[in-house]
């Protein structure tokens, strides 16, 4: 779980709006210090949008086409944020290097703030699906396996 | 090297259309896999059975499964022809060679680019072979319709909850 007051992301539910992400996203190893995280979240409340609805499918089908590809070595990680097991309340998308985040797919669902932070670790590249495994797990989080 | 039915394909370690490291097993990720190996982005054939695939991809990404295709194509010409056939599935550059010949799948009739021959492999998610298929002639290549039954075995056999009776 991460939270976001508008401005920084916290690691934990400690200050502003809590997330669930991917976890991967935070549990290590490889850290990156000063990473940039183009946050399409907002920290009001009421910013939410089902998860079936079709602009949320799109918004990967875009990330797996082209953004996650443009954005090559310098990506660190991205990833869905949940409210509940319905609703989404955005992403992130985390960068080594500053990119054009002015494209990113994901801002099209919410308005993006870009942070530095130093919270997210290295989780390679996800290649599908565009949809949940299970309700309320994080894209692209969660195996079958 | 074993490629028939019911052996284990080996888990591929190259470079995806980025230049990423990958490996077949990270790109699995626990789903079943339609993995095609293709000539490369030069051949007719290849591009039409390619947008086929295209085609199938919107069902692949909602039902668990992936798509992977391997060609001695560098990274950034098959970013290019990715991006052309409008594919979100992962490519892997063999562009060295390097697996081609432990694979035993040259295209001994092209003398000028060496490329893989068109061939396809339906995996468990364990890279189990499920079905091949030898697509030097057109008509060997999977249709969409063969991978959609291939998946439903797949995943009839691999996802407990499959049946519900």
């Amino acid at each position: 779980m991460i939270s976001f007051d508008g401005r920084a992301l916290h690691a934990g539910s400690a200050a502003g709006r809590a997330f669930d992400l991917d976890s991967r996203c935070i549990d290590g190893p490889d850290y990156v210090s000063g990473a940039y995280a183009n946050v399409c979240a907002l920290s009001d409340e009421d910013a939410a949008i089902p998860f079936d609805q079709t602009e949320v499918q799109q918004v990967r089908r875009d990330a797996l086409g082209w953004w996650i590809p443009m954005l090559g070595d310098t990506l660190v990680c991205v990833t869905m944020l949940a409210l509940d097991e319905s609703r989404c309340g955005g992403a992130i998308t985390v960068t080594r290097e500053p990119v054009d985040f002015g494209s990113d797919p994901f801002a099209r669902l919410f308005p993006a703030t870009l942070v530095r932070t130093d919270i997210f670790s290295c989780v390679a590249p996800p290649a599908g699906p565009v949809i949940e495994r299970y309700a309320g797990v994080a894209w692209p989080g969660g195996s079958f396996r | 090297m074993d490629l028939q039915a019911g052996a284990r394909f080996p888990d591929l370690d190259l470079p995806d259309h980025t230049g990423r490291a990958r490996r077949l097993s990270e790109l699995a990720a626990g789903d079943p896999v339609a993995l095609l190996f293709s000539r490369g982005w030069f051949c007719p054939k290849e591009q039409r059975h390619l947008r086929e695939m295209c085609a199938l991809q919107d069902e692949f990404e909602v039902a668990y499964a992936r798509m992977v295709v391997v060609s001695v194509d560098p990274p950034g010409e098959q970013s290019a022809l990715r991006a052309g056939l409008g594919a979100r599935f992962t490519f892997l550059s063999d562009a060295e060679r390097r697996w081609l010949p432990q694979l035993g799948l040259l295209e001994e009739s092209d003398t000028l680019h060496q490329p893989y021959r068109p061939t396809a492999f339906s995996l468990l998610p364990d890279l189990e072979i499920h079905r091949r298929y030898d697509g030097f002639w057109y008509w060997g290549r999977p249709t969409a319709e063969d991978l959609r039954q291939d998946m439903r075995a797949i995943s009839r056999r691999v996802r407990e909850d499959f049946e519900r009776t």
